[in-house]
């Protein structure tokens, strides 16, 4: 199910009669089949998103298509959408089984068939031992395995997940992701999954859509947004640890970081922001930045460098290298940049440039 | 969707309710406070002579029993409250601190809320007795003389005085209860920290228990006032609808008395009326220690952190 | 210094009999403290199974090695108890009934729905929480009058009159709504987004949910009836319509001579009995809901 979002528009007014707009005139096509990360910090309007595509909430403006259907005004049980919230939403006072059957209620689904249904998306998600429990009874991964299995019994056309790893343990987290993965591709549903967790999102979707304060900033394949990013946000947003960014300027065609000439380019002479991702940096006797190390850390196959800004000695930046270079705290090195790594950005609009 | 109004199907739930409420709570409100302005209203005839903003009242301060009722009121609410209160929070704080058998204890001290005022107030009665009660039998194991607390010709003080006890015996249990729920849920890391510091049993409950437990003793002592200006029953139920020992009746009279007085006499001109102003005088006297209530401790209740 | 570390982790011994000795003194205050509670309650028992004379004896007799059972009887023949008790069980019943019926549908109003005026009219109800029962009473007297409840009165009338003006309170529709806001909203949305409507949301989730207040409030309802004086005494017109506290303070509103102290004991402890037990059967959920009605917010 292709799900298009038209110049969607989400206003909230409080008591006093103050108004804030969480989703800003957002337009985006979701693919069919795929696995999408909503991905933006907190109060960026993706949950708003996703809370509009489920219909729980009512857009000011905008349609909403799943397929050809305009779905703006159709309430939230006629969508045919499984939605699983951040703390799971299971009935305490119900078991297992009572929570997953309970959406095959309301749709009149004869008992016997709608118990087989149950069995069976409950061994999907891998709890069909656990159908006598209480939620209480269950770890919170299990928990969280429930709410999909109910999300999934109704068998809906999308499946929305809101913050769904975040109150799990960081193990629990990297299991259940992979858990959501498989789940996602065995079933073959859209999945739209919101979360402000930036490596979470690259791990698992098939696309991410970047929002910031109401506005996409960037969609595509994770790795895409990552190589390629179209603005300043995405490119701070993704990437732990973040991409490293320093005031420069373009003269002549030469990118140029205080003295340095970090490369070149077609942009014409103006201040610039370059951000450099800290795998971007290679020791090169001969490179442009000759800068002082202030603390090194090595882990594994990479060495992490915590280097001194030549612009400007009260900050920092990072580098990755190999760790087959041996640096201690003190030295004196020359870095060149590989140009892949290295995006110009305007100063005032913060668009690549 | 979930910001949309539904305001048809709310009023629908609403309705029983609010119907209810309606006929028996708004409009006697508003009722009261018309009968109160209306001049030798006659109820059997539906006729009055006039509004008045002042009379009513004055037949309330007028009666002959007024004084007496309110001495009685205000002496019942002055002295059980803060003996009540006090007593509560001490025992609560024990069986807060007891290792075993709490929930025995929490049993018998809830007794008292679930027993008919009206038996237990007899039962009180006869403890109290001249000759046969377990009282004055108890005052004899000391070497004092027996006292005629309740029986014929009792003075006031002493039928007062077993009235209190009774009234106080009676209201414990429930401040009991909340006081406990109120302990248990003050996190043991301030006593784990008290005890650190080598601070003594007295200065922890003065400086750590009553602060954090203030925002709960604050609303009991308000409703324990509320309640306490209403006093009625337990005078019923200790002394019958004489109000007091027999020889000495209405001695122990209260304001909530005088409303139902006047209610009894429903038929006489006016009646209604002072009904109505005296239980209005009773709003008035509780709002007002409500309010001195609620100034008072103000600056004394800790809201953050503690009791939850 | 050394001494308060020794004080806190050293001498164990120390510890120990402070312990022991802390615990002994809160033991003692407790027991001594449940004594007085019990004495009224042992002094009710103690003197229903007493024979005239017995109560009559000074010093009184304070432990029995006989029980005489005749008091019970003679109670029963002085006034119909069990018509009293069976009024209090039929109106507590209904009013029970009805004051949850209503006070489920408000606090579900009130804690799950989105309409117009609905923080006002919550304060104007905890507004009148505040105001004397007397100020209604007088006017609740004239509506049941008027209603016809009153003149002529039959036992339906009776019961009428003493039910339907309880069949709602605020107080409890305050504490089952902030049992209900407890419940996260996730799982109204989650409901929602399966299409389950309100009522079934109300009857499926909500009530289950917060279960343990409305047994709460049940309790507390028909406990109130067991002890309700004022208001029967004044709306029944004829005794047998009273309920278990007017027909106990009938029989035994003495003017002058004698009280037959045994009898009226024994009258005392019929119409206590039946609320103990319910008592010690629900104890879990009294003790916790009076607990948690004594919370505010």
């Amino acid at each position: 199910m292709e799900i298009k979002i038209q110049n969607l528009t989400k206003v909230f007014t409080n008591k006093k009669m103050t108004e804030t707009v969480a989703v800003d005139h957002l337009d985006v096509t979701i693919p069919s089949g795929k696995l999408i990360g909503l991905l933006g910090p907190s109060g960026c309007g993706k949950s708003t998103t996703l809370y509009m595509i489920s219909g729980l909430l009512k857009p000011t403006d905008g349609k909403i298509f799943f397929g050809d259907e305009d779905v703006t005004n159709v309430p939230p049980e006629d969508r045919g959408i499984g939605l699983v919230f951040q703390n799971y939403a299971l009935y305490p006072h119900m078991t297992v089984q009572q929570n997953i059957l309970f959406p095959l209620e309301n749709l009149k689904v004869p008992r016997p068939e709608a118990m087989e249904r149950a069995q069976k998306i409950a061994d999907l998600v891998g709890i069909g031992e656990l159908m006598n429990r209480k939620p209480v009874q269950l770890s919170g991964g299990q928990q969280q395995r429930v709410a999909i299995a109910r999300a999934l019994v109704k068998e809906p056309r999308v499946l929305l997940l809101d913050e769904p790893l975040s109150n799990l343990d960081a193990r629990l987290r990297l299991q259940t992701r992979e858990e959501i993965r498989r789940i996602q591709r065995e079933t073959g549903i859209t999945t739209i999954f919101v979360t402000h967790d930036q490596e979470e999102a690259m791990s698992i979707s098939d696309e991410i859509i970047l929002m910031d304060f109401g506005v996409m900033k960037q969609k595509g394949a994770p790795q895409e947004v990552y190589d390629n990013p179209t603005n300043l946000f995405s490119a701070r947003f993704l990437g732990t640890p973040p991409i490293n960014i320093f005031n420069g300027e373009i003269s002549a065609g030469k990118i140029k970081l205080g003295k340095s000439n970090l490369g070149t380019t077609d942009v014409k002479s103006q201040n610039v922001v370059i951000g450099i991702r800290p795998e971007g940096f290679k020791v090169d006797p001969k490179g442009p930045l000759k800068v002082e190390v202030e603390f090194v850390e090595t882990i594994g196959r990479d060495t992490t460098l915590l280097i001194i800004d030549p612009t400007d000695p009260t900050k920092r930046f990072r580098g990755i290298i190999d760790a087959d270079y041996k640096v201690v705290a003190g030295d004196t090195i020359q870095l060149s940049v590989k140009p892949h790594k290295m995006f110009i950005f305007d100063p005032e609009t913060g668009e690549k440039l | 969707m979930l910001e949309d109004k539904s305001n048809i199907k709310a009023w629908l739930y609403l309705a029983p309710a609010l119907i209810l409420l309606t006929i028996f709570i708004f409009y006697p409100i508003i009722n009261a406070l018309f009968l109160v302005i209306l001049s030798d209203y006659n109820y059997l005839q539906g006729t009055w002579q006039g509004f008045t903003l002042t009379d009513n009242f004055v037949y309330v301060f007028r009666n002959q029993n007024f004084i007496q009722a309110l001495t009685n009121t205000m002496l019942i609410t002055f002295v059980s409250v803060p003996v009540s209160v006090t007593l509560s929070l001490f025992v609560s704080v024990w069986l807060n601190s007891v290792a075993k058998s709490k929930g025995f204890f929490q049993t018998i001290f809830f007794l008292p809320y679930v027993t008919n005022a009206i038996a237990i107030g007899m039962a009180f009665a006869f403890l109290f007795n001249r000759n046969f009660g377990l009282i004055n039998t108890i005052l004899g194991w000391v070497g004092l003389n027996p006292v005629n607390w309740v029986g014929l010709g009792a003075t006031w003080g002493n039928a007062m005085f077993s009235l209190l006890v009774y009234v106080v015996w009676g209201s414990l249990a429930f401040k009991i209860m909340v006081f406990l729920s109120g302990l248990q849920n003050i996190d043991k890391q301030y006593y784990d920290a008290a005890r650190v510091d080598s601070t003594k049993k007295g200065r922890i409950f003065r400086r750590i228990t009553v602060p954090l437990l203030s925002p709960m003793i604050f609303y009991i002592t308000i409703t324990s006032f509320i309640g306490a200006f209403k006093a009625y029953t337990e005078v019923i139920g200790m002394f019958g609808e004489r109000l007091g020992p027999p020889g000495n009746d209405k001695a122990l009279i209260t304001v909530v008395a005088l409303v139902y007085d006047a209610l009894d006499r429903s038929g006489v001109p006016g009646a209604l009326s002072e009904a109505a102003a005296t239980a209005i005088v009773l709003f008035a006297i509780t709002l007002i220690f409500t309010l001195i209530n609620t100034r008072i401790s103000k600056n004394r209740v800790h809201y953050a952190g503690g009791a939850k | 210094m050394a001494a308060q570390v020794q004080n806190l982790y050293g001498n164990e011994k120390q510890l120990r009999r402070q312990f022991i000795l802390r615990q002994t003194y809160v033991f003692t205050m407790l027991i001594i403290f449940s004594i007085i509670v019990i004495i009224p309650f042992y002094w009710m028992i103690l003197t229903a199974f007493k024979t005239e004379a017995q109560v009559f004896t000074s010093p009184p007799i304070l432990w029995l090695t006989e029980l005489n059972f005749s008091n019970f009887g003679a109670a029963m023949n002085a006034a119909p108890f069990l018509r009293y008790m069976g009024n209090t069980v039929v109106v507590s019943f209904f009013s029970t009934i009805g004051t949850v019926i209503t006070t489920i549908f408000a606090a579900f109003a009130f804690a799950r729905l989105n309409f117009t005026g609905r923080d006002a009219i919550f304060m104007l109800l905890i507004s009148t929480m505040m105001i004397p029962g007397e100020i209604f009473v007088i006017t609740n007297f004239l509506t049941v009058v008027e209603f016809g409840w009153i003149k002529d009165q039959t036992y339906t009338t009776a019961l009428l009159a003493m039910t339907i003006p309880f069949m709602t309170s605020i107080f409890y529709i305050f504490f089952l709504r902030q049992s209900f806001r407890q419940i996260p909203n996730e799982l109204y949305y989650a409901a929602k987004v399966d299409g389950t409507s309100d009522f079934k949301y109300l009857r499926r989730v909500m009530i289950p949910i917060a279960m343990p207040t409305i047994i709460t409030i049940t309790i507390l309802n028909a406990m109130g009836t067991w002890n309700a004086y004022i208001w029967p005494r004044l709306v029944t017109q004829r005794q047998e319509f009273g309920l278990v506290s007017n027909g106990l303070r009938n029989a035994f509103n003495d003017l002058a001579g004698v009280v037959a102290y045994n009898e009226q004991m024994a009258a005392a402890l019929l119409v206590t009995f039946p609320l103990l037990v319910v008592f010690l059967l629900l104890k879990k959920y009294i003790i916790r809901g009076v607990s948690r009605s004594g919370i505010k917010g």
